[in-house]
This record gives structure tokens, sequence and C-alpha cells, in this order.
């Protein structure tokens, strides 16, 4: 079944290879500025927890420059995705398109053979590019990775071990889907909705409880991010505990100016505090291990649920 | 070697029109004791027809006696059917000539011709089982 | 003691509400060439995918060489099957598909393949063939496994008298080298009363006629004779079709014996034509439409 997977699918691997290449070119000239302004400004000195004079000045100037390019590459969060559109869907979908089961299928291997063998090598190799494709993302991150940590969502969904196992999971998503819709573009689209529903569930609500989330009660003045750890929320709370409404804060601000005293002064004194809900950056590789593992489970469990689907095809 | 030819719209079996084939060649000589017969492969490849057929048709011909398989080897004649003399098939060739010429004159074409040969013959084939 | 090749029991199969086979059951002698014929939808298609796994039955079962393809695929190394319109991989080379077979086959003998292929360029591509060429290859992949049971489904549907009767010769070749059973489906009897014998014909779904060809033309006569009222005639068993045509009264009729009525002639049938006969439907539609078949019967 190898040279059968690869004389089927060796066109898909070499349109693969592309991609990747031209990402690898893209983020070597994208990344030249950026390593250049690092250096220029000495912004390495500036990593917390070391802090110089200066630094936040430059600090924000240096990410609002780059900004727009970081943002831009959290479109890599979609590459995943192709293994499912582009090599899963089609991989049973044309074949129940196009009649040429008929001849697949009556051959010496059986059905669950074809597709689990098929399955596996396609597995094996689009590991392989998201793997590379996570390790070009990484390479180009590290500077923003350094100052703004990488557990929030600009990096978390683009690097590491998720991407991986994000397009297994898109994968296993297609063939599943090819083997239900029976045609190559409901198959892709049930994949893309399907991925991308999964994906922001479990970005949303699921992630954020891998593991019980820290507080920090912060300076009610500050509302500023602490670098490196991702954020879940920001509270205001008075001295009882309960939080302060929006409406409730803009009339102590209101009141603070009419009293011509500073507003952040004014909620100290008030006895107000901000409580920050976060997940420490140090927590990076330990959620991406559990992210990992539960796209790589769901990968598999839809593997399963194909072949046994596959013996009841076309019905 | 004997050629085959397959009539499909005279209603006669396969392997019976191979046997008068066989038979016909016998009587007129152009077998003769020892000839091969076609192997079963290539009658089947020129005829496109069932080998299973061809097959009976050389085992009807083996039980009368008149071809011998060797193994491994073909089919080959072992006597034939050529009479004693041709005479009595001579004069009646002559008589069927004569006859032919005069339904040509009558002005019959050769189906026609053919049409009444078939149906004067299957009539009287009748009337003998009557 | 090896079993049948192909054994059907209280077989059916539907499709959303529409019963494409029901309650059908047929055991295919060993080495026959059997003629699986029937209007279209008469469910041939149907059968021969059920045995080759490709569907699953709804009722009843199906055993291929002793085996259910559905639960024992690997039997199909052994199968040929031949679905209809021979669907191959387009972009694929002949030489491609060739290799394809040859890996997913345990059983592969490339010589017999290679037979087929006269005249066609390996490196070609399968989308560019002509249909003749493509139901040759199609069927040097059946045959190149060294099957036991070959299955075709119209397979000279779309191809011209030459290439049908070229497709015809080197499938009864490779039958006479493999010994292989063979069950062709087709819905013009003409192309495949040749080498047939053993005939199955479906209508709606069932089984309307199925024995050895010889039996069965052996058995069948063509009676015809003045329009008369019918008493029973001495070796008639049962009337299976009676056309009238003006003065004239045609019967097909299976018998028990000689039929020496001198007031009727009686004919042999061709197989075609019994096949349409046990094929139409009982009411008459079209009566001039009879009388011309009528008019061939009597040659």
């Amino acid at each position: 079944m190898a040279w059968v997977t690869w004389r089927q699918h060796w066109t898909q691997a070499v349109g693969a290879l592309g991609l990747l290449v031209a990402l690898a070119v893209a983020a070597v000239l994208t990344r030249l500025p950026i390593a250049a302004a690092f250096d220029h400004d000495s912004i390495s000195a500036c990593v917390p927890p070391a802090a110089r004079t200066g630094c936040d000045i430059i600090v924000p100037h240096f990410e609002s420059q780059f900004g727009g390019l970081v943002t831009a590459t959290r479109v890599m969060a979609v590459v995943p995705a192709l293994a499912g559109l582009f090599v899963g869907a089609p991989l049973i979908a044309r074949e129940l398109e196009f009649g040429t089961y008929r001849f697949a299928w009556t051959q010496g291997v059986s059905r669950r053979r074809w597709l689990l063998s098929k399955t596996a090598l396609l597995a094996v190799g689009t590991v392989v590019a998201a793997g590379v494709a996570s390790l070009v993302v990484m390479w180009w991150r590290s500077p923003f990775d350094t100052l703004e940590g990488r557990i929030g969502p600009s990096g978390f969904d683009i690097e590491g071990i998720v991407v991986p196992a994000y397009a297994l999971f898109a994968l296993a998503l297609g063939v599943l889907a090819g083997l239900v819709f029976r045609r190559t573009v409901a198959a892709m689209t049930a994949t893309l909705i399907a991925f991308g529903a999964t994906r922001f569930l479990v970005s949303e609500f699921i992630r954020p409880h891998f593991m019980a989330p820290l507080h920090r009660v912060i300076s009610a003045t500050t509302t500023s991010a602490m670098p490196g750890d991702w954020v879940l929320s920001n509270t205001l709370v008075d001295g009882g505990g309960r939080q302060i409404t929006a409406s409730r804060e803009e009339l102590a601000v209101l009141h603070a100016q009419q009293a011509g005293i500073d507003p952040h002064t004014y909620i100290l004194t008030l006895g107000w505090r901000r409580i920050v809900s976060y997940q420490p950056a140090g927590r990076f590789w330990t959620f991406q291990l559990l992210e990992a593992g539960l796209y790589a489970g769901l990968a598999v469990a839809l593997v399963l649920v194909a072949l046994w689907l596959v013996r009841r095809t076309p019905a | 070697m004997i050629e085959f030819h397959l009539d499909q719209q005279s209603g006669v079996a396969t392997y019976l029109q191979i046997v008068r084939q066989v038979k016909d060649a016998l009587r007129l000589g152009t077998l003769d004791v020892g000839d091969q017969l076609p192997t079963v492969r290539e009658v089947v490849a020129d005829l496109a027809v069932n080998p299973n057929t061809v097959a009976k048709a050389y085992r009807d011909l083996e039980r009368e006696g008149l071809v011998v398989a060797r193994q491994g080897r073909g089919t080959f004649v072992a006597s034939t059917l050529a009479p004693a003399s041709l005479q009595p098939y001579a004069e009646l060739r002559e008589e069927l000539e004569r006859w032919l010429a005069s339904a040509r004159v009558a002005g019959l074409d050769e189906e026609s011709i053919r049409a009444l040969i078939s149906t004067t013959l299957r009539e009287s084939l009748a009337r003998r089982v009557a | 003691m090896s079993s049948p090749p192909l054994v059907a029991d209280g077989l059916g199969k539907r499709f959303r509400r529409d019963w494409a086979l029901r309650d059908l059951t047929l055991t295919i002698p060993k080495g026959a060439v059997v003629g699986l014929a029937g209007p279209n939808a008469a469910g041939k298609s149907t059968l021969l995918s059920l045995a080759a796994g490709v569907l699953a039955p709804s009722e009843g079962s199906i055993s291929v060489l002793g085996d259910d393809p559905l639960r024992t695929p690997e039997i199909l190394g052994e199968v040929g099957y031949v679905a209809q319109g021979a669907p191959l991989y387009r972009s694929f080379r002949v030489e491609d598909t060739i290799e394809y077979a040859r890996r997913t086959n345990s059983r592969w003998d490339r010589e017999i393949a290679v037979e087929l292929l006269t005249r066609i360029d390996s490196r070609a591509k399968v989308g560019a063939l002509s249909a003749g060429e493509r139901a040759r290859l199609a069927l040097a992949l059946a045959l190149g496994k060294r099957p036991r049971l070959v299955l075709l489904d119209e397979p000279f549907a779309s191809l011209d008298p030459l290439a049908a009767r070229e497709l015809l010769q080197l499938l009864m070749d490779g039958v006479a080298e493999l010994g292989a059973t063979v069950v062709v489906a087709s819905h013009v009897v003409a192309d495949i009363q040749r080498v047939c014998d053993h005939i199955v014909l479906l209508t709606g779904g069932c089984v309307r006629l199925e024995g050895g060809v010889e039996e069965l033309l052996e058995s069948h006569r063509l009676l015809t004779g003045p329009r008369r009222p019918l008493g029973s005639i001495r070796g008639v068993r049962e009337v299976v079709r009676e056309r009238y045509s003006g003065r004239q009264l045609t019967m097909l009729v299976t018998t028990d014996g000689p039929i020496v009525d001198p007031s009727w002639t009686v004919d042999r049938v061709s197989l075609e034509e019994l096949l349409l006969a046990y094929m139409a439907p009982e009411r008459l539609p079209n009566v001039r439409k009879m009388e011309r078949v009528a008019l061939r019967w009597h040659g």
C-alpha cells in the first residue's frame, strides 16, 4: 500500500513541499528587519524580568512597529486545516464520486486495510509537514515570544506540538467527512466548519481550564497585561469582593475628577482592587501537551469511526 | 489445419457445428489421419466460444473414434469417414448443379434458393417424423 | 470438496424504498460461463455488486467461493470483477494501473495481463484510451490475478462490434487458461449467447429463468399453426407465450416429450428468442411489434 499511497498522493506531497518552501522564504525575508530592529535597539536587554530605563518606550514601539506582521502570522492557524481539506476530504470522497471505489475495494486488500494504511502513511507525512511549519513559525516568532510570551492565543495556536496535532485532527476529520458526504466539495466544507468550530470551542472554553488559573492582585491603577502570561480575565472588585460594574467605575472616576483628585488614587482609597486571572508562561509546554493529546485523541477516535463506517459504504 | 466457423443464426448448438465441420472435413478428405486439430485455446481465441463447448465437441469425436487426444500434445485425427466410393456423391452433386441452374433460370436469387431448400428439407423431415 | 463459486440465498437489496432484488436464491455451477440477462434495471448490476462486496445485502446472504465478501474481503483477491463502465484511475498510466493490481493482489500473473494489452502503449494515460482499450485493460487487471471467479458487468456496452468480439475472444482465452467460472451481465443477449452455457434471466429483481443453455433449448419449442381453440397437445407441458397474428397462432412451449401433432409446425428457438419471450411483460402492449418478432421467428 505504500506504493499505492505514494502514487495517488505525490502531487499533494509536492504541493505541501512548495507551501513549506514559500513559508520558509517568507519567514526569512520578513525576519530580517525584525532581527535588525531587535539588535539595533538592544531590545534583548528589555526582556523580562530584566528591565532598564527606556524599556517601557522601546518595547511598545518595537511591538507596534511589527504588530501588523505578528497579527498577520496568526493566519498560520489555518494551515493545519489544509491537511483535512486537500488530503483527508478527497481521500474517500473522490473514490466514491468517480466510482473508482468499485475498483480499489475489489482487489485483494480489504477496505479497512486500504483505509488504515493510507491514513497512517498520510498521517506521517502530515505530521512531518506540520512540524516543519511549526518550527519555522517558532523560529520567526522567537523575539516576540520572549517579549510577549507564547502561551497566549497569538502564539499558542501556531507553535509547538499542537500544530501537527491540529493537522492530524483535520486529516481524520476530512477522511470521515468524505465517507459521510461522499462528495469532495461537501466533505471539504464540512471539514472546514467542523475544524473551525472545534478549534474555537477548545481554545475558548477548554484550554483556559486545563489547569486551575492563578490569581493575582495588581494595583487597581495598572491595567496593562502581564508580559509573558496569558491573562484570562481582569476584574475590579470592591472591599467585599463584589465585582464593580463599568458604570460604577465610571461614576467613581467622575467623582474623583469633580473633586479634583487623581482617579487612580481615589479608587485605591475606596478599597477597590484589580484581580487578574491568568495562566503563567511557564505552563506553555504542559498546555501544549494537553491540547495536542486532546486533538490526537480526537483524530484517533475519528479514524476508528471511519474504519467502522467504511464497511457500510455505499450502504 | 482446419479452421472452424460458427453460424449463430442456425439454431444448431456450437459443439454440434464443430463436430459436423470435422466430420465434413474428414469426408471430403481435407483432414487426414494424423492431422492435428486446433487446440481448444486456438479455437476459443479464434471464434470467441466457450472452451467447454470445444472440449465437449472433441470428446464426442473421440467417443466416436474419429480423433484421439494425446496428453500434452493435442488432439489428432484417428480415422477418416471417406466412403469407399465417392461415386454416389458425385452423381448427386451433378444433379444438384443441374437443379441449381434451373432455379437460376427461373429467376431465384441465392437467398430464395436457400429458403426453398431449407423449407423443403424441414418439411420433408417433419413428414418423416409424423 | 470445494463450494460453488457463487451462491445467493434469499438475497434482497433495497435502495431507500425500492427493492432492486428480492428473495433471490441462486447457485452458479463451477466452471460455467453464465450469462446474466435481463432488461435494464432488472437487478443484474446489483447482484454482481453484492457478489463483489461493493454493496451489502439488505436481507439474505451471498457467498463467493465459499466466503462472505464483506466478512472475508480477502477472497476478492480471487475474484476478477469489472464494474459497469470499467472504472479506473484516469490519471494513471497503463503501467501504473498494472502495478496497482500487482501490489494489491497476492496472486499476480503478469503474462496473462500483458497478453491482453497488445497494441496498447503502457505509458499511455488511462483517460486517453479508447473504450475498447479500457475494457481490455480492465479485463487484463481482472484476469491477471488468476481469479477463480470472473464477474463482468456490461463489458460490451459502448464497444463497437469489432472491439466487442476481440474482448470476447480474450475473455474466452483467459477462461480456457484459468478454468475460471464466469458471470457476464449484459442486457444485449446477442453479445453473450455465443459463449454461455448457463443462463440466469432476471426481471424486476427476481429470477425469471435459469438453467443450462442446452437443456433450455432442448426443452422449448416453437409451435406455429392456424388459429384455433386449444386443447392439450401431446408433448407440450406448458405454454410460455402465445402470439396471434392474423389467422396464425404462434406459441412458445416447454416440452416433456416429442411433439408429433401434424397440425403444428415445430421449430427450435434460439437463445435470444427464448429470453425475449420470458422477458416480455404479460400484457402485450404493441401487437405490431409482436408481428415483427413473429416474422423473425419464421426466419
